[in-house]
């Protein structure tokens, strides 16, 4: 499954009617160059690696909108979740990019067109191709259209792949321009000079290339699978009926559960505490967190409120805490998450934005702007930075 | 610099950073600069010129031509002042 521009997409799903507007997204490590365009900005000769004077001066009604990777992620892991839904076996690759296993969804879900049709209902805007192997399916999903499928049959891949341009094979700018140079432009044309020739001339890569577009090397999706419930539990010497020793014993079996080796690399996602009463009664509470998380007072606060709420209704014997169900953790999801300085930075942005509009609705107005780099090299002072508005 | 917001920035709502502020400036029988703000109120004697440089730009477009100067005002205040030659006016900016 491939959503193109990810992170483009989660934008225009947060803000209305953006979709309607040419918009460029900047890039995460420097503000003053464009990262991602949406099509109609493209269409008015934006391109990626702009800087924003060059893009506002080809386009003056571009939108340009700072990244939250942190979102971005957020929105990602959910993704994964929905799929694990339909299967157990989900790998991601770049950001919208994710492979799904559907080996034996057939006997659920019926052939390969219902499979897909599960596969979509998870995401309205993804592409999805279904075929032998990592490399056929991803090739299928770029020719689909959004909202669309192409399933490559059993036995069709190398038809398939023959007429791909060289352009789907994981290339680096010199090979693919030594590949046109040589007048290759399909995987076809590649896949039909002898293997041999091919590795002469690019080495190890060049071998792997030539598998890849004769359809020789099917990769299998690696998925991973959730860990079993993690448990702590804690048996009172005599039973306990106030609420702040209740709350007390269950900070410390978050604690217990969070440092459990299978958690290592997942978020929480689902927590469930029972409680054992005196008298031969219990309790129970069910949480389902909307954000998955590692974060100890994050899991604790809807629990303390249930424990508000609807306490148990007697002294408590025994405590226990389980983790039910979980969602990768971010250190195995994206390249922003992957890098602690850009979490570090998303976080600050989080911050920041919270008290810009913490400042908005004390003064009713928003006094705060943001400078943005207009023409840096600009010999007229003025020219060089600009003000906008700072609106969370 | 500030960067966050992740909210569309509309580039129809850029206001300019460090516009030039109009400002008078008048020399005295000696030949000493004063410097003035346009609501009449001075700002004070210009003490030294530190440094003086000329900006010829946009010939294509609207031709600008500046001729600037970083100057110290009597109690040691630090200025950079220019003069548009092609109407005459001074302005104070940042440097």
């Amino acid at each position: 499954m491939w959503i193109p521009l990810f992170p483009l997409r989660c934008e225009e799903a947060r803000h209305e009617g953006l979709a309607a507007y040419p918009t460029a997204l900047l890039a995460p490590d420097t503000t003053r160059k464009l990262w991602q365009i949406s099509p109609l900005a493209r269409h008015a000769g934006v391109k990626p690696g702009m800087t924003v004077s060059q893009a506002i001066g080809l386009c003056p009604t571009l939108r340009l909108i700072e990244p939250d990777p942190v979102h971005y992620d957020e929105r990602f892991a959910h993704l994964l979740s929905a799929l694990n839904e339909v299967s157990p076996v989900v790998e991601p690759g770049d950001l919208g990019l994710v492979y799904v296993g559907c080996d034996g969804l057939e006997g659920i879900y019926g052939g390969p067109e219902k499979v897909v049709e599960a596969i979509r209902r998870t995401s309205h805007a993804a592409r999805v191709g279904l075929g032998l192997g990592k490399f056929t399916a991803w090739v299928a999903a770029s020719r689909s259209k959004p909202g669309e499928a192409v399933i490559v049959q059993r036995g069709t891949e190398a038809k398939f792949l023959a007429a791909q341009p060289i352009s789907a094979l994981p290339l680096d700018a010199d090979t693919h321009r030594r590949l046109r140079q040589l007048g290759i432009r399909t995987l076809g044309a590649l896949a039909a000079l002898p293997e041999e020739a091919v590795t002469a001339q690019f080495g190890a890569m060049g071998r792997r290339l030539w598998r890849l577009a004769a359809g020789r090397i099917a990769e299998p999706v690696a998925g991973r699978s959730a860990p079993e419930p993690i448990v702590a539990a804690l048996t009172f010497f005599a039973p306990v009926g106030e609420r702040e020793l209740l709350a007390h014993a269950l900070d410390q079996l978050i604690a217990r559960a969070l440092k459990h080796p299978r958690r290592i690399g997942w978020r929480v996602h689902a927590v469930r505490l029972r409680a054992d009463l005196e008298g031969s009664s219990s309790w129970l509470a069910a949480i389902l967190l909307r954000d998955p998380t590692a974060d100890a007072g994050r899991i604790a606060a809807p629990l303390k409120t249930r424990l508000e709420q609807s306490p148990p209704t007697g002294a408590v014997e025994r405590l226990v805490l389980e983790f039910t169900a979980f969602a990768p953790g971010t250190s195995e999801l994206q390249l922003f998450a992957r890098d602690a300085q850009a979490a570090a930075r998303a976080g600050q942005q989080r911050a920041l934005q919270s008290a810009a509009r913490e400042i908005r609705m004390r003064v009713k107005r928003s006094p705060l702007y943001h400078i943005v780099e207009v023409q840096p090299w600009s010999r007229l002072p003025e020219r060089r930075y600009a003000l906008i508005d700072y609106e969370p | 610099m500030v960067t966050s917001s992740r909210t569309p920035l509309r580039t129809d709502r850029l206001r300019a950073v460090n516009e030039p502020q109009p400002v008078t400036v008048d020399l005295d029988e000696s030949g000493l600069m004063t410097v003035g703000r346009s609501d009449g109120r001075t700002v004070g004697k210009v003490e030294a010129i530190l440094e003086s440089w000329r900006i010829d730009d946009e010939w294509w477009r609207r031709t600008i031509a500046r001729n600037y100067m970083e100057v110290i005002l009597e109690g040691g205040k630090r200025m950079v002042l220019f003069q548009d030659l092609l109407t005459g006016q001074w302005f104070a900016q940042m440097p």
